[in-house]
């Protein structure tokens, strides 16, 4: 192995010990070991969740996000019926990261956000089945870069001169340097989270629907998301590149350019009060 | 048309469009579109949690706020390692027109 493959290893290495990563309430495993059972009943894992205050907060202010569009969800069983469990299941997860995210890099929690809410609108008016999940895979999509920035931070100092230097795209620098890019590396941690693969292929395939062995339709959403935010120039996700619409996912989501023009419009107008979303969050937390 | 913070709504700005209720967006709406604010009005809807509103025009200058020929330059700059791909292209098209309608008329 070269040294860059090393690399690679190392990443994936201690991401699957996940140790080494911000620490999870005690609660995710129990909820872990919960929703694998087929027999645990929503009521059961509604009232593990909510037996910690403060991750319920966290997780009702997420589902409260316009990236679910008009939900007004005020207790744990609610959004696990509304959103289903999945997402509250990600939620729950995600929510220490998310919260490094708020207050170490505001850019990339708005970018995610936006995503979240481009993909929701995409959903919709694709009329999709499942769109919070859509929407929980687009606010997801780019967790690996937190965790690279959390744990390669010399890596990460990197990648940032490299994007300067030679004007390229994150994703590029990543596989120059890493020799994995952060939709690989976010899908190991959605993996090591037991996340399904209706979570884990969007994260994973968000640059490449090609890929995705049984989820194109949901990884062509977030590939959209990924592109309508980063065209909107809102949020920054650590380069200001438009990445290139792949035509498989034109094709598979039958999009046109009205379509697009509708959606777009839509979306232009959510991020008003996405931005709102996002600064009210940070001054929630400061309170 | 501009979509505001409530917190920067002014006397004599006119809603561009109907305020909705939160919690039922498909009821009666609040406050309809075409009604001139006042002080006491925007208190009310500060009271009632309303968090944006549609007004016409455009007559707050938000931080970040570009004229249109900043605004088609940072798209350019966005696009810049896809401008000559077809189906990218439109999408920067789309953005193109958005952006015309938007600083347009005012509509």
């Amino acid at each position: 192995m070269n040294r860059v493959e090393e690399k690679r290893a190392e990443i994936r290495a201690i991401i699957m010990n996940t140790g080494s990563l911000p620490t999870l309430p005690g609660i995710i495993t129990k909820l872990n070991a919960l929703s694998q059972n087929d027999k645990a009943s929503v009521q059961e894992m509604a009232r593990l969740v909510s037996s910690d205050q403060v991750l319920s907060a966290r997780i009702l202010k997420l589902a409260n996000s316009p990236s679910y569009g008009f939900y007004r969800v005020s207790t744990i069983s609610n959004a696990m019926i509304l959103l289903g469990v999945n997402v509250v299941k990600s939620l729950a997860l995600s929510s220490s990261i998310f919260e490094i995210m708020e207050k170490n890099s505001v850019g990339l929690w708005e970018h995610s956000l936006g995503a979240g809410v481009a993909a929701n609108i995409i959903s919709r008016r694709l009329k999709l089945p499942e769109c919070e999940e859509i929407s929980t895979a687009a606010l997801l999509h780019d967790i690996g870069k937190v965790i690279i920035r959390l744990n390669f931070g010399d890596d990460y100092r990197q990648l940032l001169a490299l994007i300067e230097e030679d004007e390229v795209s994150m994703l590029e620098a990543e596989r120059k340097l890493l020799s994995t890019d952060h939709a690989e590396v976010g899908a190991w941690l959605a993996k090591s989270w037991f996340l399904p693969d209706k979570l884990i292929e969007p994260i994973s395939c968000h640059h490449d629907v090609a890929a995705a062995p049984t989820q194109q339709t949901k990884a062509s959403v977030v590939h959209f998301a990924n592109i309508l935010i980063k065209a909107s120039g809102f949020g920054f996700s650590g380069d200001d590149f438009v990445p290139l619409i792949q035509p498989a996912a034109w094709e598979l989501l039958g999009m046109t350019d009205a379509i697009l023009a509708e959606i777009v419009d839509e979306l232009e107008d959510k991020l008003v009060d996405t931005k709102n979303f996002s600064l009210e969050m940070q001054t929630a937390d400061e309170a | 048309m501009q979509k505001i913070p409530l917190a920067l709504a002014e006397a004599d700005m006119v809603l561009a469009r109907d305020i909705l209720r939160d919690d039922n967006a498909g009821g009666p709406p609040i406050c309809g579109k075409g009604i001139t604010l006042t002080e006491s009005l925007i208190e009310r809807l500060k009271r009632m949690g309303v968090q944006t509103i549609a007004v016409e025009g455009h007559p707050v200058r938000m931080d970040g706020d570009k004229n249109p020929e900043e605004i088609l330059l940072d798209l350019d700059r966005r696009f810049i390692k896809v401008e000559n791909d077809p189906l990218t292209g439109r999408l920067k098209n789309i953005y193109r027109q958005y952006y015309a309608k938007s600083s347009g008329s005012g509509e």
